[in-house]
């Protein structure tokens, strides 16, 4: 038996949410933007053809929601809200920190890269799936993954070339600021290898 | 060729640490996020959903 369509909204909201967050960086900001893609999915439920990828359609419109609501209001992002509420993990002091590193460094980077690493990463999405919810080409949703991966491994872990594209001083400052309050990640890094 | 490249010795380290920071982004991608996908879903939202599938009906 094939779920209805409502079921299948209800049972792709965690994954909406993953993406809202990844996007917005703000909870109660992403919430709004899970709903209101719900919302935007249900007056164009006629549009979906049963049977295609259903998955695919619901992170298009919530990748569109956001881009049109990001064009409505330039400032989406309250990254100073976001460590609190996203970091709310238990552990070791210095888990926390270096949590707290990766998710300053994941703010820097630009939206679409993000989106792409926390959906490839996390909830195991192919590069086609990727390109197909970004509307771009396989190639570009790769080279999106592969970018934001390297670039944080260089903030984090530090490394000579920057894949960002900014200019060598902003890296070079930039970097050695990082370098300085990323030990914390370089050794818990460190901790994964061993324990790999 | 393949295989000369990645039997290199300046290449082993790299590959490792390589792997070592990919299992350490994906374990803490994980912690920053499981919380949240793990929420309840909000009854508003499932209200919402649930009334245009009447709708439907």
């Amino acid at each position: 038996m094939t779920a209805s369509f409502h079921d299948q909204v209800i049972a792709i909201l965690p994954k909406l949410r993953v993406q809202a967050l990844a996007l917005t960086r703000n909870r109660s900001v992403a919430e709004d933007l899970v709903q209101d893609t719900v919302c935007n999915a249900l007056s164009a439920q006629d549009s979906f053809v049963m049977g295609t990828n259903f998955a695919a359609w619901m992170h298009r419109i919530l990748r569109n929601r956001f881009i049109s609501d990001l064009r409505k209001k330039r400032e989406v992002a309250n990254i100073d809200d976001t460590p609190q509420s996203l970091l709310s993990v238990s552990g070791r002091h210095e888990d926390r920190l270096a949590l707290k590193e990766l998710d300053a460094a994941l703010a820097r980077l630009p939206d679409d890269q993000r989106e792409a690493l926390v959906l490839g990463v996390l909830e195991g999405m192919s590069y086609q799936e990727l390109a197909d919810i970004a509307g771009c080409a396989v190639g570009t949703a790769k080279s999106r993954v592969f970018r934001a991966r390297r670039q944080l491994e260089i903030w984090l872990i530090g490394e000579e070339d920057d894949v960002s594209g900014k200019t060598g001083t902003e890296s070079a400052s930039r970097m050695s600021s990082t370098r300085r309050k990323t030990r914390t990640a370089r050794n818990t890094t460190r901790t994964a290898q061993q324990t790999a | 060729m393949g295989k000369s490249r990645d039997t290199t010795p300046s290449r082993k380290p790299k590959k490792k640490r390589d792997k070592a920071f990919d299992l350490w982004l994906k374990r803490g991608l994980h912690q920053m996020f499981d919380n949240v996908v793990n929420e309840p879903i909000p009854e508003e939202l499932l209200k919402l959903i649930q009334e245009d599938r009447e709708k439907q009906d």
